[in-house]
């Protein structure tokens, strides 16, 4: 596999398993992994910090995984064009739909493995998986 | 030297709070809902109020008001809206209740034995507010019977934190059951190697 | 001396998980060694042996346990010119824009609150003279408030001492300061007479409000020690403070994303500082 050679991934989910999980699967192959646990502080992490890709769950307190995309997309800076893929529990395809007007590039629904995950993560980065 | 200026006179705030939850501007009713927080007629006047308000700032202003009051009658006027279709009126209910643990208390049973599973799901983050006792006693019990993976994942997260060892078999029993979930799998063995600890 | 006890792996993460969902503060495996060690010593102190017990009074935040715990990695202490880069950001950024939001006459307010012995209403002062062009055009009050008034006499007094001014520069001491005892200098009494200092429970609306509206306001390393309730219901009294499209600066360990959502982040090129929307409605 072609090492990723320090891609900055930013995971956005409110149950620390969650990131835990995907922080895991991201480090073993070789991404750089920072956390948020809601939009507000991916906001500010996003604003804050340099990223390649951000990796965001739908249903968070605070600000929720689309309203995040949507302030993201609106941004000034280079920062709105951050790639995004969006992970959520629900499969009808408006809700893909959804994600996708909000500005998310990908959209997985859960569960989603770490195999899996890394795959998305790394065909969005422009390396092979 | 610039700075130097006398300091203003002391702001007289102007006259009474308005006292209409449901008319005026979105500004108006923000102040009369902050003001209600501190009336003996509040929780009724802001129960009144709740299902008719669309603007977030004065939604997050009602429920801030009722976890401010933190009484029965104040959490039973939030409960409800964890069934609400709106997933972000559920995430405002369920940070109201989580705001107001000893308020809560008496619901979080029902809570999470809902036959909605997005509800149960919600409830979970309740226990975490619970004494640890408690909270032990009702996810565990939650675990045993749930079939909805999600809620499972939101149960064993706060397990996570506040489990002790007697769920230790429950999660076992779980971990059988959701064998071919890696993320559940996944969860379950962190919890419970952080419950196993001596 | 008998050893600290030891700290196992998910022990760690355990607490690191607990603080960072509480407070925002990440604690990374750069941090371990002094993260298990605070444990141990916390433990130590509070004569616990076992960590489910330790653990269960941290999540509780018994007796303040964890700002306590927090302590260790957070300098407390108050001096001139604290995070400075949010002075900058303040004379860069935020005081021009405000700048255009103001009648002709009308003044630029700031509030730092709490204020504590005044270091932080005065490094404003200072650093406006010292840094911002306008500051000889534009009218600019500067408020200080606290909820403790022997911090306020303390602060109306004006006298620091040697660590207080450690950020400053001689030349800065001899202008803005005289040596009124071994040690201990008193800022003069122009500067004295520059900022008000009053009163004030953050919990407290009737308190709150009655100081008017502001353009900045510094309200820095307290709001995330309060519980759940508080920390919405002093947002909702500081924002009620704020002129729409006014800032607020939270201390660089805080984040509004554990505090409340009635805020916009924005970033400037030297902090990022949070919002009031400038409509009536949060869009």
């Amino acid at each position: 596999m072609v090492e990723p050679a320090g891609k900055r991934i930013l995971v956005v989910d409110d149950a620390s398993l969650v990131r835990r999980f995907y922080r895991e699967a991201l480090e073993r192959a070789g991404f750089e992994v920072d956390e948020a646990l809601n939009g507000v502080e991916a906001v500010e992490k996003v604003l804050g910090g340099i990223y390649d890709l951000v990796v965001v769950d739908v249903n968070m307190p605070q600000m929720d995984g689309l309203t995040f995309l949507k302030v993201l997309r609106r941004q000034a800076t280079a920062v709105s064009s951050l790639p995004a893929l969006v992970i959520s529990t629900e499969a009808a395809a408006q809700d893909a739909a959804a994600a996708r007007a909000a500005g998310a590039n990908f959209y997985l629904v859960k569960p989603v493995s770490q195999e899996w995950l890394v795959e998305h993560v790394s065909i969005m980065c422009g390396r092979p998986a | 030297m610039p700075l130097v200026r006398r300091p203003s006179p002391p702001f007289e705030p102007s006259a009474a709070a308005p006292v209409s939850l449901t008319e005026g501007t979105s500004d108006q009713r923000w102040a009369a809902v902050r003001a209600a927080a501190t009336r003996p007629d509040g929780v009724a006047l802001l129960a009144a109020a709740l299902p008719q308000e669309r603007d977030p700032r004065v939604l997050e202003a009602i429920f801030t008001a009722l976890a401010r009051v933190a009484t029965a009658e104040s959490a039973a006027a939030v409960a409800p809206f964890i069934r609400s279709d709106d997933a972000s009126l559920r995430a405002a209910a369920l940070d109201a209740l989580r705001a107001m643990p000893e308020a809560s208390r008496p619901h979080v049973a029902r809570l999470l034995a809902d036959p909605d599973p997005d509800v149960r799901l919600l409830s979970c983050e309740l226990a975490r507010g619970l004494p640890e006792g408690e909270a032990n006693r009702l996810l565990s019990a939650l675990i045993d019977g749930e079939a909805e993976k999600n809620v499972v994942a939101a149960a064993v997260e706060v397990l996570a934190e506040v489990g002790r060892p007697e769920v230790l078999a429950a999660l076992a029993r779980c971990a059988e059951r959701f064998a071919g979930d890696p993320f559940l799998a996944f969860s379950i063995k962190v919890a419970t190697d952080r419950i196993g600890e001596p | 001396m008998s050893e600290l006890p030891a700290v196992s792996e998910e022990e760690f993460r355990k607490v690191c998980d607990f603080l960072y969902r509480r407070t925002g503060m990440l604690f990374t495996e750069a941090k371990r060694y002094y993260v298990q060690r605070r444990i141990a010593e916390r433990m130590a102190s509070l004569g616990i042996s076992v960590f489910a017990t330790y653990f269960a009074y941290l999540r509780g935040d018994a007796d303040g346990e964890i700002e306590k715990f927090v302590n260790a990695f957070t300098v407390n202490e108050t001096y001139f010119y604290r995070e400075e880069h949010q002075l900058r950001c303040l004379s860069s950024d935020l005081l021009n824009e405000r700048v255009r939001a103001k009648r002709p006459g009308e003044a630029l307010r700031i509030w730092s609150v709490p204020c504590s012995t005044g270091e932080e209403p005065y490094s404003i002062a200072l650093w406006l003279l010292e840094n911002w062009p306008a500051v000889d055009v534009q009218d600019i009050e500067i408020v200080g408030s606290d909820i403790d008034t022997e911090c306020l006499a303390a602060a109306r007094h004006g006298e620091f001492g040697q660590r207080a001014l450690m950020r400053l520069t001689p030349e800065l001491i001899a202008k803005y300061f005289v040596e009124s005892a071994h040690e201990r200098w008193r800022i003069v009494e122009d500067l004295r007479q520059s900022v008000q200092f009053t009163t004030a429970n953050l919990m407290d609306p009737a308190e709150t409000r009655r100081h008017g509206i502001f353009d900045v306001i510094f309200c820095r390393n307290v709001l995330i020690y309060f519980d759940d309730a508080s920390r919405r219901l002093a947002a909702e009294n500081l924002f009620e403070c704020l002129a729409p499209g006014g800032f607020i600066c939270l201390g660089h360990t805080e984040s509004m994303s554990r505090i409340s959502p009635l805020f916009e982040v924005r970033r400037f090129a030297d902090a990022i500082v949070y919002q009031r929307p400038k409509g009536g409605v949060r869009g």
